[in-house]
């Protein structure tokens, strides 16, 4: 591919050094797939009980290429169904957080923005609930299918509180605070009201976010979403680093920031709704890594959000092998091990904010 | 089999027909010197007399209450989770039932009682949703809590609580033992312990020759079907169980309900499964049909020699927690073991 046939994202990094644009951009996509292939490899590889490294290649041999090696069905199927699907949905929710967080700390130019400002996480939090206490759907309405129906609508109604406050990054924000204030009230409402301790209990291991009940129809569910939001954003990528200097500058370069404004958090709403729908809403993700990934690649969008996506999905895969090996015998909730690695590294990157000034 | 080895069961047999003769015929108890006081739970209880209006909460006190023949003397109850054990439905239908779960302080009250018997400090303890024990001295009403929810266990942290020391069916027993005095029927209450041990002593008999050789794994529910389950750790009843059938519990941890990924359950490989059926519908996993459906077509706990083999036990939920049906748990898990030909 040359840098003629590829989308603005590229056209950023290639102004700056012409010559070096295609060799950067090869080394860099050998990179990301030698870290997503290596990652993906650690994921089934370590797990709670321990199967070796040789089980593991000749399971991927046997389904990749049907190079037929005799396994326990038991270890393949471990290894294949549960462990690689695993990973792989580790992949695309790290990515469209990561992605997610990236789009919105530009858009609304706030450092502290992430994909549940607007309201997506207490909304999925109130649909589950919905589903697992009140019994919503009857038993016919998983709590996944809740959570996604909670997600959007809490979003549908953060979007028509910014609409009515004016549309700026500040009125989203403020869209957000309150309709996440509303439906982290109604969760605790119907928790508090109804819920037994075990019940709070098995509710609030849903919420903080877990994996283990990814199969492979979550994979063919989250790797478009994950992929086609990729696209959408980098697609914007030019428009993004037009919003540095605010909407205004934005538009006097040209830049159709209505329509900007509307694809790009539609698209994040959807991303993160089916991921936590999927895996619960896992916190720290959506914030941390695009300020890590800045602190590594740089402010421009072209190299910055494939280089989040890149990062979040690493950073993803490894905190569910931590979450499932840190304590033996025992899973933890993913969002526990995210949040224990992220708050240290967020409280790093403020430190060192001034100095990068 | 030798001949010394069958020799020696059938003394062995005889020894236990023997002890369950004996343990029929308990020695006569006194009757009951009031003042009486009943250390129970730190606090130390005073009754001047047998009470005559208990309000219970929680259904296996409740039961146990109605295995004493107290069910006259019970004059409200609360906290069901599922129907009331066999034999007791017409008894148990005449008695107001005050809420199917948490009752509310007023309604417990407003029976009048001058007892109050819970069987979590998670209703009525210090930490309680209905009441603290303090609110219900003040107004003279002593509340007696199930040993088992107690001792071994810590509930500071509020919720459900954590186990701390194994459950036994001693501590069922000493609350068995406990209402018998309170309530000035210790013949009847020396009687009933004595058959339920005979029960437990009987099931254990039935699959004497497994012992070491059988492991298991009880699934008690999942927050989403194909979430990591809650299983059975050894410190709850289902360890209990297994502890006294000799029967290896696959999983390992101390905690009562860990999560155990289907990972570890199925390269554990446990000769049997046994999965909880409840009327509970909180979560679709509390469907036995669901339960059993997961088990047929999850691409790897189907692939379970426990699974294709059919070795998949049916037990009521009751018994998989410290209740007076855990001793059901121990019948219906070696009568399974036996028709399924693991037992000679």
């Amino acid at each position: 591919m040359t840098s003629l046939q590829l989308p603005s994202a590229e056209m950023g990094a290639g102004r700056a050094r012409p010559a070096l644009a295609p060799v950067r951009f090869a080394a860099g996509g050998l990179l990301a797939a030698v870290t997503l292939t290596a990652a993906l490899a650690l994921g089934a590889a370590v797990g709670e009980t321990s199967i070796p490294v040789e089980t593991v290649a000749k399971t991927v041999a046997n389904r990749l290429w049907r190079a037929g090696y005799a396994l326990d069905p038991i270890d393949e199927g471990i290894v294949w169904n549960y462990r690689i699907a695993r990973a792989l949905v580790a992949a695309c929710c790290g990515a469209s957080l990561a992605l997610c967080g990236v789009v919105l700390q530009s858009l609304l130019r706030n450092a502290l923005a992430d994909p549940y400002i607007l309201g997506i996480s207490a909304g999925a939090s109130s649909g589950a609930v919905a589903v697992a206490i009140l019994g919503l759907g009857s038993g016919f309405v998983s709590l996944s299918l809740g959570a996604f129906a909670g997600a959007l609508l809490a979003f549908g109604l953060v979007a028509l509180l910014a609409l009515g406050a004016g549309r700026g990054p500040a009125a989203i924000i403020l869209a957000g605070i309150a309709g996440s204030q509303l439906f982290n009230a109604l969760t605790s409402f119907v928790v508090t009201k109804s819920a037994t301790a075990d019940q709070a209990r098995g509710i609030m291991f849903w919420l903080l976010g877990n994996l283990s009940g990814v199969r492979w129809p979550d994979v063919s569910l989250a790797v478009p979403v994950a992929l086609g939001g990729l696209l959408i954003c980098l697609a914007h990528a030019r428009a993004l680093d037009a919003f540095a200097f605010g909407s205004r500058s934005a538009a006097s370069l040209g830049v159709p920031v209505k329509r900007v404004y509307a694809v790009l958090i539609a698209a994040c709403a959807f991303m993160t709704a089916t991921m936590v729908s999927i895996v619960g809403s896992i916190g720290f993700v959506g914030l941390v890594i695009p300020h890590a990934a800045r602190l590594i690649v740089g402010v421009r969008h072209g190299l910055l959000l494939p280089a989040s996506a890149l990062i979040g999905a690493t950073f993803m895969i490894a905190a569910d092998v931590l979450s499932r090996t840190v304590i033996p015998g025992q899973v933890l909730p993913i969002g526990v091990m995210t949040a224990l690695v992220g708050a240290p590294a967020f409280a790093m990157i403020l430190i060192h904010r001034p100095v990068a000034r | 089999m030798t001949l010394s080895t069958k020799f020696l069961r059938s003394v062995l047999g005889a020894c236990g027909a023997a002890a369950l003769l004996a343990l029929a015929l308990p020695a006569a108890a006194g009757p009951t010197q009031y003042p009486l006081t009943v250390k129970n739970c730190g606090r130390d209880l005073t009754f001047t007399q047998a009470p005559t209006r208990t309000v219970s909460v929680g259904q296996s006190s409740t039961e146990i209450l109605y295995l004493l023949g107290l069910a006259e003397k019970v004059v409200g109850t609360a906290l069901w989770l599922g129907p009331v054990i066999e034999g007791y439905e017409e008894v148990n239908a005449a008695i107001p039932r005050l809420a199917d779960n948490d009752p509310s302080f007023e309604s417990v009250l407003g029976a009048k009682p001058d007892l109050v018997a819970t069987q979590f400090q998670w209703q009525i303890g210090p930490q309680g949703v209905v009441a603290t024990p303090e609110q219900f001295a003040e107004l003279g009403i002593p509340v007696y809590t199930s040993p088992a929810d107690c001792i071994g266990k810590d509930n500071s942290s509020g919720g459900d609580g954590v186990r701390t020391a194994k459950f036994t069916m001693d501590l069922i027993y000493q609350e068995i033992d406990d209402l018998a005095r309170i309530f000035d029927v210790k013949q009847r209450g020396d009687e009933l312990i004595a058959e339920l041990k005979a029960r437990e002593a009987a099931a254990r008999q039935k699959i004497a020759s497994l012992d070491g050789k059988v492991s298991a794994v009880f699934w008690f529910s999942s927050a989403e079907l194909d979430i990591d389950p809650y299983v059975a750790g050894l410190s709850g009843a289902p360890g209990y169980i297994m502890a006294t059938l000799g029967i290896r519990n696959v999983i390992e941890s101390e905690e009562e309900w860990p999560t155990v990924g289907w990972e570890t359950i199925a390269r554990a490989n446990p000769t049997v499964l046994v999965a909880g059926r409840m009327d509970r519908r909180r979560f679709p996993a509390d469907d036995i049909a669901v339960k059993l459906k997961f088990l047929e077509t999850d691409p790897v706990a189907s692939l379970m020699p426990a699974v294709k083999e059919g070795r998949i036990v049916i037990m009521d939920a009751q018994a998989m927690n410290p209740t007076i049906r855990t001793i059901e748990g121990i019948e219906v898990l070696a009568e399974a073991l036996e028709k399924a030909g693991l037992a000679p």
